[in-house]
């Protein structure tokens, strides 16, 4: 694709191919053949720690609980369950996760934006601040939001002492607001940096180029800007939408009693009621229900870069 | 549309959206030294009482030696199997490593409650590994790993394999060619990468809480902080945490010559 093509013209070494050992045949020689032994760990640790545990705690889903006990079988009665006690508790997650999906992708589009084509020489600091706040602290963020917003937090208590408001206001915390807020919050910088990725593989000549040739500015960000930039924009899209539906700390901390998010409940599942194969089933429904909302999302950016 | 957007609009939203990424932090720290026990204004005097009560409790020293460990131990270990990674992804076709580099990154896309109670289910139902600080290390190499990966290809893409390979004919091991050529060109993307690695670690609490079985990370002390109590430490630690964590961030931007 275009982006990778730019990538490659840029990077290729003048010198390329003078070498006198040769870029293909890799297993032509014994040095070559222990190169490819490099990445076995990586390999080894994606496999036997991702893959392996993940297919393991699918097949978990199709297992019992016996009196305490879980015992090996191949029943769907934990997603049949899934289904009649928690269908609409996934209908609530995947809303609370698209409306935060939508806020944080759109938000972090124009800032990616305005760090590369409109801050000039105010777009690195941003960038920079945008990079810092990355790793701050998951639980710090969202415990920050609950001492913001909640009753007697700093909201609150600045309104009272600045005499705005009389009684402490109830409506901040402990509703799908909030739970969108905070989860905003923490994506947001995680949604900035791929989109900005792909934005910054735009070269300021191609722009220029369309714009000699007559293309107005609108047009230059429909045809040339936002088709490169929609790699990113899926991705900053669909990490943001399934970290969000798999969230079970922000729903906790300043969620009410309206946002029962799925997570909560799957975590329950381990930590009180150790019936694994019911969370199992209740984790694989999310990410099925899941897949119809990013394939959706894919074909609407690319649906909206065609004419 | 995006273009139409006058300047002075451009420079709010900015303005409006770096406020939202600093305040709740800033706050967080800014309570830390309150005098006041509830996070509310007004804050009071400055004290320094919460730190002095955190660093008197033996809970939160037990934390910050688990939080050590394993980040030592992810700094080393995701650092070095994920640069070895990066360096074979380097000398592919770009078109496979962007692929490769998309499959490597899942653990990353999907959420981490999945990937903890996953990975407590297999080492203890079907392993029967008891949980502890190596669990939680292995499963923070999950999650770590993508990372390292990412940032050293990044570094590595552009970089003239030939000047490896002309060593190589000259005699040079495989070793002596990483050592004297590679490595200095990529040590400090290295060296922040595992900073990066590192502060995913201290930050992790997801995986860590359902990897863990007993004992504590700081992030696990802040999360019991937080249910259990209105202990007015919480913002204290809660600052250690946001101290650690931007300051490996901080301190790898600054290694690797950040450009923007």
């Amino acid at each position: 694709m275009s982006t990778d093509k730019i990538i490659e013209v840029r990077t290729a070494s003048p010198v390329e191919g003078i070498g006198r050992r040769p870029r293909r045949g890799a297993f032509s020689s014994p040095a070559s053949l222990r190169r490819w032994l490099l990445p076995v760990p990586a390999a080894a640790v994606f496999v036997g720690l991702f893959i392996a545990p993940v297919a393991f705690f699918f097949a978990m889903s199709f297992w019992r609980k016996k009196a305490m006990r879980l015992v090996p079988d191949f029943t769907f009665e934990n997603y049949v369950e899934t289904w009649e006690k928690y269908a609409g508790v996934i209908a609530i997650t995947l809303g609370i996760a698209l409306a935060t999906a939508v806020l944080t992708t759109t938000i972090a589009f124009a800032f990616a934006y305005l760090i590369r084509f409109k801050a000039g020489r105010l777009g690195p600091p941003l960038l920079f601040i945008t990079l810092l706040t990355l790793f701050g602290g998951y639980l710090v963020k969202i415990y920050a939001w609950k001492s913001i917003l909640g009753r007697d937090g700093i909201l609150n208590s600045a309104l009272l002492w600045l005499r705005i408001v009389r009684e402490p206001l109830t409506i901040f915390i402990y509703n799908p607001g909030a739970v969108v807020v905070t989860l905003t919050y923490f994506l947001l910088p995680l949604a900035i940096l791929p989109i900005y990725g792909s934005l910054r593989t735009i070269d300021d000549e191609t722009i220029e180029a369309a714009r000699d040739v007559g293309a107005r500015p609108r047009h230059a960000f429909r045809d040339i800007v936002f088709p490169l930039a929609r790699a990113g924009t899926l991705a900053a899209f669909t990490l943001s939408f399934l970290v969000a539906a798999g969230d079970y700390v922000t729903p906790r901390f300043v969620g009410g009693p309206y946002t029962a998010m799925i997570g909560d409940f799957i975590e329950q599942q381990f930590s009180l009621r150790f019936d694994w194969p019911m969370g199992s089933a209740m984790s694989f429904s999310v990410l099925a229900a899941c897949i119809p909302v990013v394939l959706l999302a894919a074909a609407c950016l690319s649906w909206s870069g065609r004419r | 549309m995006m273009r139409a957007m006058a300047p002075p609009l451009w420079f709010a939203f900015g303005f409006a959206v770096v406020v939202f990424m600093l305040t709740p932090l800033v706050l967080v720290v800014v309570f830390s030294f309150g005098r006041n026990a509830l996070t509310s204004f007004p804050m009071g005097g400055l004290t320094l009482d919460w730190y002095r009560a955190l660093f008197a409790n033996d809970t939160f020293w037990g934390a910050a030696k688990n939080s050590g460990i394993i980040a030592a131990a992810i700094g080393l270990g995701s650092t070095v199997i994920g640069t070895m990674a990066a360096l074979t992804l380097s000398r592919l076709p770009a078109r496979y490593a962007q692929s490769a580099l998309h499959v490597l990154a899942f653990p990353i896309m999907l959420p981490a409650l999945v990937i903890g109670i996953a990975l407590m289910a297999y080492f203890v139902r079907l392993l029967n590994v008891p949980l502890g600080l190596p669990t939680v290390i292995l499963g923070h190499l999950v999650i770590t790993q993508p990372f390292v990966i990412l940032i050293v290809h990044a570094r590595l893409t552009g970089f003239d394999h030939s000047l490896v390979d002309s060593a190589r004919d000259l005699g040079a091991s495989p070793l002596t060619a990483f050592l004297t050529i590679t490595l200095p060109i990529v040590r400090t993307t290295i060296i922040g990468a595992a900073l990066i690695a590192m502060a995913v670690s201290l930050d992790d609490f997801i995986v860590t809480f359902f990897a863990i079985g007993n004992g504590n990370t700081i992030p696990t002390l802040v999360w019991s902080m937080v249910r259990t109590t209105l202990d007015p430490s919480i913002n204290a630690s809660a600052t250690i945490l946001i101290t650690l964590t931007i300051g490996a961030t901080l301190l790898a931007l600054w290694l690797s010559r950040y450009r923007g």
